[in-house]
């Protein structure tokens, strides 16, 4: 199955992705963690270290850097590029900016075109998006599984993730995550914005907020905290809907 | 303002013009961001949904984009700017749509023509610009910020935030004659922001607290000038724009 998670900049959706790739994982199935983030951070979440997460090199820069000399295949390029998370989570970075001639992003190798040509199979492909709706405004209708749309308690969070559900909606089956709430006034203002959903609740939680700031998987600190626990719960559902039959 | 999303980019911009503007200076904030955000910390509510930008460009007979006969940055900023508190004039791209970025193109490519042009039209040299982009490098990598001559990039004290910030602060000091420093937002002590120039590997040129007042105006959608004027977050502000003000 394919799953991408979206929402604004700073949402949690890097934490979201991570923590549900590396519980995925650990419930083992296989999960190619894929960073659509031209800024990818995704490393950090799975636990693979901020410094290594900050070398990992994007696809379409191995490409163009002539790392590989021809690599025809998707799953040469993963294989190439790609890196192990823990859990057995397969990581690959998509398209990295790091310099003021990025090149024209319309040619090469895009995030949009991975999780395109990326067969899920088996495997649960796992995307984490650049801050915005790009993507999912790009995407073709039923072209990924489920579309997680994160959302916090502020307003500006509360108007973008109100698009994207609106945009993603029509397209492909949407869950809300009410992420970092804090008591009722929170859950009620992310309820007001988006009506008529259910919604799953990330509680705030002292755990993720110091793998944040250290730069560790939160997984990795505490399975059992509160918001982990929740993502943990997320993972396995969304595993029961990839089972055939 | 550049860093990573949620870092509190939007807010810092949206105060920083605000103070600006109330001491006495023409100010104009430049929002290139296609998701809500500095409209709100601004004080001047969500964004329009029609920009009014996109009147400012047409399509020439090849079907490109190209700015109105009679528009140059000038006019576009008396015309197709709106009004935000302390007389403020702001400048936006449209935000994304529904429907997708096809309704707000001609609002895009009037922005990046106008843009282009603003740091040689003489009724600006006076005026203080305040831009704010969107997360991430792509519009530090692609010249959307070309106004700049400081790239404020903003820290929160988390591994992530600063691993975004020095890299955008990387990619705008490889253009000529362009500043970046970092400032570091939400923080709770002193360990905090030894937690962010640990991470940036240089000092930080102001250290924006961690403030109730601050989330909560956040909350509602409301600038923090407005909501909460004295509040520490705001103090030490007006503090950073001193300090970019000295160079």
């Amino acid at each position: 199955m394919k799953i991408m998670v979206a929402g604004k900049g700073g949402a949690g959706k890097t934490t979201v992705s991570g923590t549900v790739a590396r519980a995925l994982g650990r419930a083992g199935h296989s999960v190619l963690a894929l960073d659509a983030d031209a800024n990818p951070m995704l490393g950090v979440s799975l636990g693979v270290g901020a410094e290594r997460t900050d070398l990992l090199l994007g696809v379409r820069q191995g490409l163009e850097t002539g790392e590989v000399e021809h690599e025809p295949t998707i799953e040469g390029m993963i294989e190439r590029f790609g890196a192990d998370a823990p859990d057995g989570v397969r990581l690959v970075v998509a398209n990295r900016i790091d310099n003021d001639t990025p090149g024209c992003q319309c040619c090469g190798v895009s995030a949009d075109q991975l999780l395109r040509e990326l067969e899920d199979g088996e495997r649960t492909v796992l995307c984490d998006l650049e801050a915005g709706l790009g993507t999912v405004l790009r995407m073709a209708p039923d072209s990924v599984d489920v579309v997680l749309v994160v959302a916090n308690p502020t307003a500006k969070a509360l108007e973008v993730a109100r698009r994207a559900v609106a945009i993603a909606a029509d397209k492909t089956e949407v869950i809300v995550l009410a992420n970092r709430v804090r008591d009722d006034a929170d859950l009620d203002a992310i309820r007001a914005a988006i009506p008529d959903r259910e919604l799953i609740v990330v509680p705030e939680d002292a755990t993720i907020a110091r793998a944040d700031r250290d730069g560790l998987a939160p997984i990795d600190l505490d399975p059992y905290s509160p918001g982990v626990t929740v993502l943990v719960a997320l993972a396995d559902r969304l595993a029961g809907a990839a089972v055939p039959g | 303002m550049v860093g990573k999303g949620g870092a509190g980019k939007s807010v810092i911009a949206g105060t920083m013009a605000r103070v600006v503007a109330r001491d006495g200076r023409r100010v104009l904030a430049l929002d290139s961001d296609l998701l809500p955000g500095l409209s709100f910390s601004l004080g001047a509510g969500a964004d329009p949904t029609q920009p009014p930008l996109g009147e400012a460009a047409e399509k020439d007979e090849n079907g490109r984009w190209r700015l109105r006969k009679g528009v140059g940055p000038v006019r576009a900023v008396q015309r197709y700017a709106t009004d935000a508190p302390d007389g403020i004039r702001l400048l936006q791209a449209g935000k994304t749509p529904q429907a997708g970025v096809e309704p707000i193109m001609g609002s895009l490519n009037a922005y990046y023509r106008v843009i282009h042009r603003l740091p040689r039209a003489r009724t600006f040299e006076d005026w203080t610009f305040v831009g704010d982009l969107p997360a991430g490098p792509r519009h530090v990598a692609f010249g959307w910020a070309p106004y700049a001559e400081t790239f404020v990039a903003v820290v929160q004290p988390t591994a992530q935030s600063a691993l975004a910030a020095r890299r955008v602060a990387r990619i705008a000091r490889m253009r000529e004659g362009v500043r970046a420093v970092f400032v570091a937002n939400r923080v709770t002590g002193a360990d905090d922001v030894r937690h962010v120039e640990g991470l940036v590997g240089e000092p930080v040129m102001a250290a924006v607290p961690a403030d109730e007042a601050v989330a909560h105006a956040e909350r509602l959608g409301v600038a923090p000038v407005d909501h909460a004027p004295d509040s520490p977050a705001v103090v030490e502000i007006e503090r950073l724009v001193a300090a970019l003000a000295e160079g």
